[in-house]
């Protein structure tokens, strides 16, 4: 280590509908790049899928690269709230791509907002009536 | 770098977690490259990964092989967890029914059915496996099959008929296959 190395934190986003990417470097108020499912694939349903995570993920990691990043964080995010708390298809995907693309992989957690009782979930009484 | 972590399981799914003469972990650890701690007490149980391992996502995916069992999966269904393409969705019967014990025993006999017929019938039309524990229902498998699997269960916890539910699936499944036939036709 010569010179100090720099890391970053990659904020993943990963929901049923799309995988949003965002790098940041390690206070994690700058930046560095943003990348999406829906930047690499042309259909709307397949914004979300594997194939488009790890597009992005090569990308985004080519960007962070470019920059002098070596290694990063993870902070893995379904919507959460009253939605889905579980990471849709493109999480595991992207954190794989990104290892792959020679970027190191430090800590993984889940940040995942779960609300301490929030607002109801949508549907009322009576649930969705279709 | 990578970290530790923390995890809770029901005391009595401990043994299965452990297995005979520590077989069962021996398996987790050595196929995950981690290393397990648990406390047979409390039930808690710390995932820590080895040195240099080579997939970054290994102390991810044991968090979940162990919850599964948790769960009440097996071990064997829960190792099926190592591959990228399978997934495990913990849906919590509260969210549903409230906290009536009755109204809980009520969905849950209603989930698996007469002789587990329901139970059966969901398993074998999205191709996931199920396990009703406690005051869950857990689904094991491939994400796409696995929406279908939670969407269904929801609508017996919503209050929908047998009947409406395995005619739903089917209609999922046609158009699964529909889909499938149309990407093979696109790609060649």
């Amino acid at each position: 280590m010569a010179e100090k190395e720099k890391w970053g934190i990659a904020n993943i986003y990963s929901s049923f509908n799309n995988t949003i990417i965002t790098i940041t470097d390690i206070t994690g108020a700058e930046t560095i790049t943003q990348w999406s499912g829906g930047k690499v694939v042309r259909a709307d349903r397949q914004e979300s899928s594997p194939f488009a995570a790890m597009e992005a993920a090569t990308r985004a990691a080519d960007d962070a690269r470019e920059k002098g990043i070596v290694g990063l964080h993870i902070k893995v995010r379904a919507p959460g709230g009253n939605g889905p708390r579980t990471p849709g298809p493109g999480a595991q995907a992207t954190i794989r791509a990104l290892a792959r693309a020679g970027i190191r992989i430090g800590k993984i957690e889940d940040v995942t907002p779960i609300p301490h009782d929030g607002t109801g979930r949508p549907g009322g009484k009576r649930g969705r009536r279709v | 770098m990578p970290t530790t972590e923390y995890l809770k399981i029901p005391r009595e799914r401990v043994g299965v977690l452990i297995g005979k003469k520590g077989e069962v972990k021996q398996h987790i650890e050595k196929l995950s490259q981690t290393q397990l701690d648990i406390d047979s007490e409390a039930g808690n149980v710390s995932i820590t990964p080895q040195e240099e391992m080579e997939d970054p996502l290994s102390a991810w995916k044991t968090r979940s092989i162990v919850k599964a069992i948790g769960r009440g999966f097996n071990p064997e269904i829960s190792l099926r967890l190592l591959n990228d393409d399978m997934a495990l969705v913990v849906i919590k019967l509260n969210d549903y029914v409230g906290k009536s014990k009755k109204a809980i025993a009520r969905q849950k006999g209603r989930i698996i059915g007469r002789d587990g017929r329901t139970r059966q019938i969901i398993k074998e039309m999205t191709d996931v496996d199920m396990s009703v524990y406690g005051k869950t229902v857990s689904l094991i498998g491939d994400l796409e099959r696995l929406m279908i699997a939670k969407e269904a269960v929801e609508m017996i916890l919503n209050g929908s008929r047998h009947k409406s539910v395995y005619a739903f699936m089917e209609k999922k499944k046609q158009d699964m296959k529909m889909k499938a036939f149309q990407e093979t036709i696109q790609l060649k």
